[in-house]
């Protein structure tokens, strides 16, 4: 019997439809790892593969591990995949997906930073490396924005430019330490929530 | 740096932050600032190559520890990476109705826009180091305002943007850069 993802209830029977280990390697390792675009588009072409395509899961089980993976830390696109694995095959299925969704992908950004520190050398690629890191910089300033803009809603907006901006100033003006910052914002999280 | 300290640095980071790249200023106050076996270059050029490849962005953490402490330090940056994927299993499991508590809805979301600032201060000195010349910053500013009104993905821009400073140095306009 499977068993829903939120709370172990049963959701149907589909034991016999359990994709395998072998199955659930090859879904991420091809979708979850060479997909241009962000955490978004590869989980469009995963949600095709595995909602759309073979049913191994519900669009409820599909949203709860979309909606979950982006309230964990660190990347969320990982954190979805082992939710998903998770959900089909436990344990064995969570380790399988992130191993699957994390290995390849690591390996050519391997490959890639070993060949970049040998391009250092060579003046025509230096002279492009500094294109590409004023280009990194924008896209730092403007993950900024990707990252903050959910949370500036009408009602909400002077909440979040007032924490966004005292969080700046913690650490540019008084140095405080950026984990120092974080843990901050859990208290005044709390409080905020208290008091609202 | 040993590698196992330097996981447990790159993982203060990843399990600190809500993003691919909100793990940035922690792990730029640990490595650069603080053990110096990372400069605000490198840091840049991490983000130049994970965003030049498919794959979460969250994977410059991989090329961070790859210039950090070598191929070991990449798989200490691949572990750091990976580990907080984990802690989807008990929120799944156990927490999944009280995600949507106020109290830990305001928590998360405090954290998250935290994040964003801190993230906004660490882009202070990666500009510093990567803006060095009217060419540079005219292609940060084009950049940013492509990415804030088209969907232009990042891996064409990114390469643009080596095209156009390689081509303004082949026309003896290096010192511009």
């Amino acid at each position: 019997m499977a068993h829903d993802l939120n709370h172990g209830a049963p959701v149907a029977d589909l034991q016999d439809e359990r994709p395998s280990v072998g199955q659930i390697a090859d879904v991420f390792v091809r979708y979850a790892n060479f997909t241009l675009g962000g955490g978004s588009a590869t989980t469009a072409v995963i949600h095709g593969e595995i909602v759309g395509k073979r049913g191994w899961v519900s669009e409820e089980q599909f949203g709860l591990s979309f909606a979950l993976g982006r309230l964990t830390p660190g990347t969320n696109l990982l954190a979805f995949c082992t939710g998903i694995g998770w959900g089909l095959r436990r344990w064995t299925g969570a380790i399988v997906a992130l191993l699957a969704a994390s290995i390849p992908c690591t390996l050519f950004v391997v490959i890639i930073t070993a060949l970049f520190a040998e391009w250092q050398e060579n003046p025509f690629a230096q002279a492009a490396i500094k294109g590409a890191i004023a280009a990194a910089v924008a896209v730092t300033v403007k993950t900024v924005w990707t990252i903050a803009h959910p949370h500036f809603r009408p009602g909400n907006r002077i909440r979040a430019v007032l924490i966004g901006a005292t969080a700046f100033a913690l650490h540019t003006f008084a140095g405080i330490s950026p984990i120092d910052v974080l843990l901050l914002a859990v208290v005044i999280g709390f409080l905020l929530s208290a008091s609202s | 740096m040993n590698i196992g300290h330097l996981y447990l640095l790159l993982l203060k980071g990843t399990v600190t932050a809500f993003a691919g790249l909100a793990s940035l200023p922690v792990i730029q106050e640990s490595l650069v600032d603080h053990y110096h076996v990372l400069t605000n270059e490198q840091l840049n050029e991490a983000v130049v190559i994970t965003r030049s490849s498919p794959g979460p962005v969250g994977l410059y953490v991989v090329s961070v520890g790859y210039f950090a402490g070598g191929l070991p330090g990449a798989v200490a940056g691949w572990l750091a990476m990976i580990t907080p994927a984990l802690l989807i299993i008990p929120m799944v499991h156990f927490v999944g109705r009280r995600m949507q508590h106020p109290r830990v809805r305001s928590v998360l979301q405090t954290i998250v826009i935290t994040s964003a600032g801190l993230l906004l201060a660490a882009a202070i000195p990666l500009g510093r180091d990567g803006l060095t010349g009217a060419i540079t910053w005219a292609i940060a500013v084009i950049c940013f305002i492509l990415l804030l009104t088209t969907k232009f993905d990042t891996l064409w821009m990114i390469l643009g943007a080596a095209l156009v400073s390689l081509t303004a140095s082949s026309v003896g306009l290096m010192a511009y850069l």
